[in-house]
Parts: C-alpha cells; structure tokens; sequence
C-alpha cells in the first residue's frame, strides 16, 4: 500500500493531474490509504530541507547528435518562452556603416536572430556589436549573451570581448564582460579562447575566467550555462560579487554587496523574480545574506541565513 | 467569486463530499464542504483554467492542512511532556548545532543517493519536485516517454523519503 500511497503523492502533485475520481475509488478501498497518503504527503514536504541545492548537469556530448542534444535544445525552447521580457533594443550607427548596437537596459532581454541560423540571447544592461554585413561576428562591449551557433568550418563564428576572441567549434555558450572580467561557460560544442595566441580549448562543460586573478579555466555544469534564459541563475562555488552582478543584470535592480558579502560563495540554484522584494526575500536566505532595500537600491549583507 | 465556480461547486457537491469522506474527514466532511463554499464566495478567485480539478484540489489541500496542524500539536504537545517545550521555540530561530549536524550528514547522504540514481532521475525529481513542472512537460522536455519519468520520480521519491525517515528515528 505504500508504494500504491506514494504513485499517489506523485500523481496529486503533479500540477497537471485531473484524475481525482479515480483517486476517491482508490480511497475508499481501504480506509487506512487516506492515514498513508496524509503520512507520505507531510513527508514529502519536509523533503526541502533535506534535498542538496546542488544543480545536475546532464552530460552533453560535443558532436553526438542523439539524446542529450535534443534534449538540450528543447530545453533552450521552453527558457527563450520565459525568458520572453519586453526588451527595448536601440540601434544606433557606428563609425563602419555596417556595424550596429544593441542595447538592452537592466531587467530587459532580447533575442537576436541573424541570417545564418545564429540567436543571440541578449540579458540586461549588456552593449553587443553586430555587423550587418558579416553575420559570423559579434562584439561583446558590456553584459552578458548567450550564443548558439549554427557552425561552419569554413567560416567559424567569433566573439571579440575586449582584445581576446572567442572561437565557436559547433556551440552553445554564454559570456559576461563586466568591470574588466570576461566569463565564458560551453553548453554544447566547443568554443577556442584567443585561435591566434594561447588558443584555449574549451570543450561543452568547461568555463574560463579571465579577471584580476588571472586567465583560468574551469568546470561549469551544461545546464548551467546560460540558465537566465530559464529565469534561474545556476552556481557552483561562485562569489557572491559575482551573483550580485548577474542579479542586477537580470533583474534590472541596482544592488551592492558588501565586503563581508562579496567575499562569500554560493553553489546552488536562483530562482529570478521580477518583483524585487519576493526575490530577495528568497533569495537572500539562500546565499546565507540578508537583502536591505535603501530607496531604489538593495545592498546584500552578510546574515546567518540557513545556509552560511 | 466566478458564477460558473459557483455552479459547478453546487454540481459536484456530491462527489467532493464524498472525496473528502474517502480522505478520512467523516463526520467533518459536511462542515468542510461548507468551508470550501465560505473561501470561494470571500474570494473572487477569477477565471480558472480547469476548475473541477481545481476544486478538488482546494478539497486535498484542506485535509492536508488538517492532518499538519493534527500532527504539529502532538509534537508539540510531546515536547511540552519531554521538558523541552518549556520555552516555545520559534522555527525561525537557528537550530542548534547537533540538529545541523545531522542535516548536513542527512545532506551528504541525499547527494550520494541521487548520484547513484543516474543524472537523468536527479534532474527529473528536480524539475518536478523543486520547480513544479509537470510530468507531461519533463518527458517532452527529455525526449522520453512519459512511463520513464513516472519510474524515475517513484524511485527518487523511494530514497529520498527512506532518508527522511531514518533522518526523524535518528
């Protein structure tokens, strides 16, 4: 019965789940059901507490056009739907006729598609240069995107951040470039850091860094690249300097930490939410920080959340 | 509160009565209903998508809630017995070390256990259990059928909620 109890539980929880007269019947088989699906139901909510905040990542591999890839872009599908925000996009000319801006304010994002299959997530509060007569380009000034390239070995598509490039070999990915930091993360494919100078492999699963500590390369969890678009924000060991940057970016919030805070790191996941005093009343706990709004403004602080 | 609401309310009074029999609500059932009746005039809840399930929904939830404040009063009545209810504990206060010890221990042994269940059993549980979505959207999303997803959360669930238990009898 208690097997019977739990496909119960599973079922009823299920947002979608319509069969409640099929769930009576089952009910009055026996009244003791009813004791052991109240049991498994109240067990099942104290499971929160004891569920490792953990993110999975699901194992891509490069060029293996089975599962796992399909399940990725499915994936990006139903994030691009969430991500759908009202983003106001200004272009602008620049010094080459065929370079143009775009330009997102904090909280707004956008979605690029250029001519050869290539879409450009855009987050908030990012500058990005695209050129209209060479689609395989793009300069990332400020912010953050996401890129999945549609690949041509022939003419393989480049990011310029700063003075390095980045290389696409058959790629998803995302960058951030802020305050004199660049971040990349590969969700699929493999992306080459600087092709003329160090040229750093970066295979699906691997992060670089490049900030005032150095040039260094890392593990990243698949899923976890780019996940804004799914209006969740994936950490694995981060400082919470850097959270507090993907935050205002996203949330389009102006917010600061600090040094007690910044110096802190967080693994798990965010949930991003639109209405500022919800998020962080969340969010803040989850980080082991404490959230204070000041005018228009939030400053995170350190706290004895239940995760410090 | 939506008239339709109201309508169907008065159509399947019947049958959410006898749910919320079947639920073990006996002699409390009728008082119940008329709860139910009470929460959809106060509110006006607006336009529901599916609202036979939803009501019945509404039906589930109250008996669960009965069944948490039935069980949270005799913890607390039982800690009152055991001297250590003397001064009421807020929740929200830390928990004391021994306590966080064993979660962090509990935590470790969670890891372990939905590691050993394969990526794919992790992440469904955690679509489903963390972030709400539904077993239909999971199975799409992954490309499998909706037969493995149920299999895979029946086995997770299995664990985790084995783990729970020996968590409260340690």
């Amino acid at each position: 019965m208690q097997e019977e109890a739990l496909g119960w539980v599973i079922r009823t929880r299920d947002p979608d789940f319509v069969d409640w007269e099929a769930f009576t019947l089952w009910l009055e088989g026996d009244p003791a059901r009813a004791d052991a699906y109240d049991a498994l139901m109240a067990a099942d909510t104290e499971l929160d507490m004891i569920i490792p905040p953990e993110p999975v990542a699901m194992p891509v591999a490069a060029n293996d056009p089975g599962q796992p890839q399909r399940w990725t872009w499915r994936w990006v599908g139903g994030g691009a739907i969430a991500a759908a925000l009202v983003a106001a996009v200004s272009i602008g000319m620049m010094n080459r006729a065929d370079i143009y801006t775009v330009t997102t304010r904090p909280g707004e994002t956008q979605t690029i598609a250029l001519k050869d299959g290539t879409r450009i997530d855009v987050n908030g509060g990012t500058t990005l240069r695209l050129d209209r007569n060479d689609t395989r380009f793009a300069a990332l000034d400020s912010g953050e995107a996401a890129f999945t390239v549609r690949h041509d070995e022939a003419n393989p598509f480049r990011v310029t951040v700063g003075d390095a490039v980045f290389e696409d070999a058959g790629t998803v990915f995302n960058i951030v470039h802020s305050g004199g930091a660049t971040r990349i993360g590969v969700s699929e494919g493999k992306v080459i850091y600087n092709p003329e100078a160090q040229a750093i492999s970066l295979p699906a699963g691997r992060a670089l860094a490049d900030d005032a500590q150095g040039l260094r390369v890392m593990d990243v969890a698949p899923a976890a690249v780019a996940s804004w678009r799914q209006g969740r924000l994936v950490y694995a060991n981060a400082a919470v300097s850097e959270i507090s940057e993907d935050i205002g970016r996203s949330l389009g919030v102006k917010l600061t930490a600090t040094p007690g805070a910044q110096a802190m790191r967080f693994t798990g996941t965010i949930r991003l939410d639109k209405d500022p005093a919800r998020f962080f009343a969340g969010a803040a706990p989850l980080m082991g920080l404490r959230a204070i709004r000041t005018g228009d403004s939030w400053v995170l602080k350190e706290g004895n959340g239940p995760q410090s | 509160m939506a008239t339709g609401l109201s309508e169907l309310f008065m159509a399947n009074r019947a049958a959410l009565l006898r749910f919320l029999r079947a639920r073990g609500a006996g002699e409390n059932a009728e008082d119940m209903i008329q709860d139910m009746w009470m929460k959809l005039e106060a509110k006006d809840i607006g336009p529901v998508a599916d609202p036979l399930p939803y009501l019945y929904r509404m039906a589930n939830n109250l008996m669960l809630d009965r069944y948490r404040s039935a069980t949270r009063r005799e913890r607390r009545e039982q800690d009152w017995a055991e001297g250590a209810g003397g001064v009421m504990a807020d929740p929200a206060d830390d928990m004391p070390v021994d306590e966080r010890l064993i979660l962090n221990q509990t935590l470790d042994e969670a890891r372990e256990v939905l590691r050993a269940l394969g990526p794919r059993v992790e992440l469904v549980f955690r679509r489903f259990r963390i972030e709400g979505v539904g077993q239909r959207a999971i199975a799409d999303e992954l490309g499998v059928s909706l037969t493995t997803v149920e299999k895979d959360l029946q086995k997770a669930y299995r664990v985790m909620i084995a783990l729970k238990q020996k968590m409260d009898t340690a």
